[in-house]
């Protein structure tokens, strides 16, 4: 696969006004201020080749709005080189901007007072679609989103969850090479969160999009990305598969196990932590190393019924940003 | 160019959503018209001229005036941009293949086609209840240099409202700039008071000023007054316009970097 988009020892300073507290600070900041400087992104190193889907992981104020920002141009780093489909994207070019698309999940290019139909016109206009093309990709994507009844439709009145098809709509209309999105299921219900996830792997998948997706629901991220990165404090703290990010991070295992009778927590394995104790129910984690050694004492006491579940994401996630602030120390 | 077509199009279309929003605009333009008959009617008791205006002359050059200020709606365009500058949406026009200011042009025009329809409706209704005699320009030339005039000065305030607008990319609060223009617009455009009865030193400083060819010397031109400034004016405007499309290239080739779309 050809690699399409490339930074090099790009770094992003802000410099933000540093208020004092209270009116008496507010009179100062009048006559003297005092900046701090604050790098959002470091000195980060990144290749993305054409098709890949590709999850940006990272707390709040990690740097990752910031390099999207980067990459469609909307700011310029600070030092270092980005090229993306041979352009700089802060040159802002049209030949660019007409190659890729950007949802941020609360920024709307939708116009409320009109129409889902409405926008899509002016976009057709934009960006210069042929009357044939603008007809086929508006009805593949608004089958694919399941939202054909809603084009004529006021925006305004439109739920979050529509709203957010009906952007994705907007922004894949002029079938872009390069898909950034900022927290697109943000506030979406579980459903709704669900649906755009399988709408957005078929248009990875049926039409090669490249996708970059930021995302604090770790189920988006382990549901669609092939590749993660993880940053922290402006750095990048892993690159690589989503599935190794998940094996070194995803520690421990849970065993739910119901017995027949009550069962004597003395006599449980002691490799395991105990959770959740019900008497005839119990619930361990244990460490994935020791998985099998504890799982064969379990059978050795007999479970009517037992089930192994991977450890909750949040613990992961947790558990990558801890090791990311600790190498920021 | 068919983009900023459209783009003109749908701002059409969101004005028609809002009917209050019509209808207020043509009672304030109806409003306007009523005021001034009757302050007029005042001033002129016991005289058939005032500065050169006969009552129906000086109706005349309101109305049109009027009808013109009603037009010149770009004042919105520095407070959206700067706006969207400081809470980070103005991101939305940089990541679209058009030209920022080429946007907000074809933004204003949209809404301006709209109400040129209701405010000429309200206008030329209270010409008709009013039994006006409206007193209208026969020379061909000042009639295309005010329609030049026209164009091209609300071309200069879009030029003027869109600078400003950016200037927040680097004071961050533009308001001062704001309430300067505004003042300054409302006098030198003359829709308070016709310039013709201010000083004669202080008309000359104005004309070196665009806004002069705003909407005064149009709506002048228009009723028949000072013809001979007709040429010149279509060239100070088209001067100012060309300088002040210079200046917004330098600002913003120099400013656009500082926009940091709020967020990290």
């Amino acid at each position: 696969m050809e690699n399409i988009a490339k930074l090099e020892n790009v770094t992003k300073i802000y410099k933000r006004y540093k208020k004092k507290e209270g009116l008496k600070g507010s009179i100062e900041g009048l006559f003297k201020r005092e900046y701090e400087e604050k790098a959002a992104v470091l000195n980060m190193n990144l290749s993305i080749k054409e098709g890949e889907f590709i999850g940006l992981i990272g707390p709040n104020g990690a740097g990752k709005t910031t390099l999207i920002k980067m990459l469609t141009g909307i700011i310029a780093p600070t030092k270092g080189m980005i090229d993306v489909l041979g352009y700089r994207p802060n040159d802002m070019k049209n030949a660019y901007k007409k190659q890729y698309a950007v949802v941020m999940g609360q920024k709307s290019q939708l116009f409320f007072d009109l129409t889902v139909n409405d926008t899509l016109r002016l976009f057709k206009e934009i960006y210069e679609i042929q009357e044939e093309e603008f007809q086929m990709s508006k009805k593949y994507f608004s089958r694919l989103f399941g939202v054909e009844e809603l084009m004529d439709v006021q925006v305004r009145t439109l739920s979050l969850g529509e709203r957010m098809k009906c952007e994705l709509i907007v922004a894949l209309l002029h079938n872009p090479r390069i898909l950034f999105l900022d927290e697109p299921t943000i506030g979406l219900d579980a459903i709704a969160s669900k649906q755009i996830r399988k709408f957005l792997k078929e248009v990875n998948e049926e039409r090669g999009t490249t996708i970059l997706l930021t995302s604090h629901y770790m189920e988006d991220i382990k549901a669609l990305c092939g590749r993660s990165i993880v940053i922290n404090h402006g750095q990048l703290i892993f690159d690589g598969k989503t599935k190794e990010l998940f094996e070194k991070y995803q520690d421990n295992k849970l065993i739910t196990a119901t017995f027949g009778y009550t069962v004597n927590n003395s006599i449980l394995p002691d490799k395991a932590k105990l959770l959740l104790d019900e008497g005839y129910k119990k619930c361990l984690m244990v460490q994935k190393h020791q998985a099998k050694a504890v799982l064969e004492q379990i059978m050795g006491l007999e479970p009517e019924d037992i089930m192994i579940e991977e450890e909750e994401i949040g613990a992961v996630v947790e558990r990558i940003y801890q090791e990311g602030a600790a190498l920021h120390e | 160019m068919s983009k900023y077509f459209e783009i003109a199009r749908i701002y059409m279309k969101a004005q028609l959503v809002w009917r209050a929003d019509v209808v207020f605009n043509m009672i304030f333009t109806i409003a306007r018209i009523v005021f001034a008959y009757l302050l007029w009617g005042v001033i002129f008791t016991g005289k058939s001229t005032v500065g050169g205006f006969t009552f129906y002359g000086m109706m005349s050059y309101y109305i049109v005036s009027s009808f013109l200020s009603q037009l010149e709606m770009s004042s919105g365009i520095s407070g959206e941009i700067s706006e969207r500058i400081r809470n980070g949406t103005f991101s939305k026009y940089l990541i679209i293949p058009v030209n920022a200011e080429g946007y907000f042009a074809a933004m204003e025009a949209g809404i301006v086609l709209f109400y040129l329809i209701f405010d000429f409706l309200a206008a030329a209704a209270w010409i008709v209840i009013f039994r006006i005699q409206f007193v209208f320009s026969h020379d061909l030339i000042s009639i295309l240099c005010a329609v030049f005039m026209i164009f091209a000065g609300m071309f200069f305030m879009l030029q003027l409202n869109f600078y400003l607008g950016l200037l927040t990319l680097k004071y961050q609060g533009i308001g001062i700039f704001l309430m300067i223009k505004n003042n300054l617009v409302a006098l030198i455009t003359g829709t308070i008071v016709p310039l013709v009865l201010f000083p004669e030193i202080m008309v000359e400083v104005m004309k070196f000023l665009p806004f002069y060819y705003v909407t005064y010397l149009p709506s002048m031109l228009l009723t028949g007054y000072n013809q001979e400034e007709a040429v010149l004016g279509a060239a100070v405007i088209s001067l100012w316009c060309l300088v002040m499309q210079v200046v917004i290239k330098m600002t913003w080739k120099k400013y656009i970097r500082k926009f940091d779309g709020v967020g990290i």
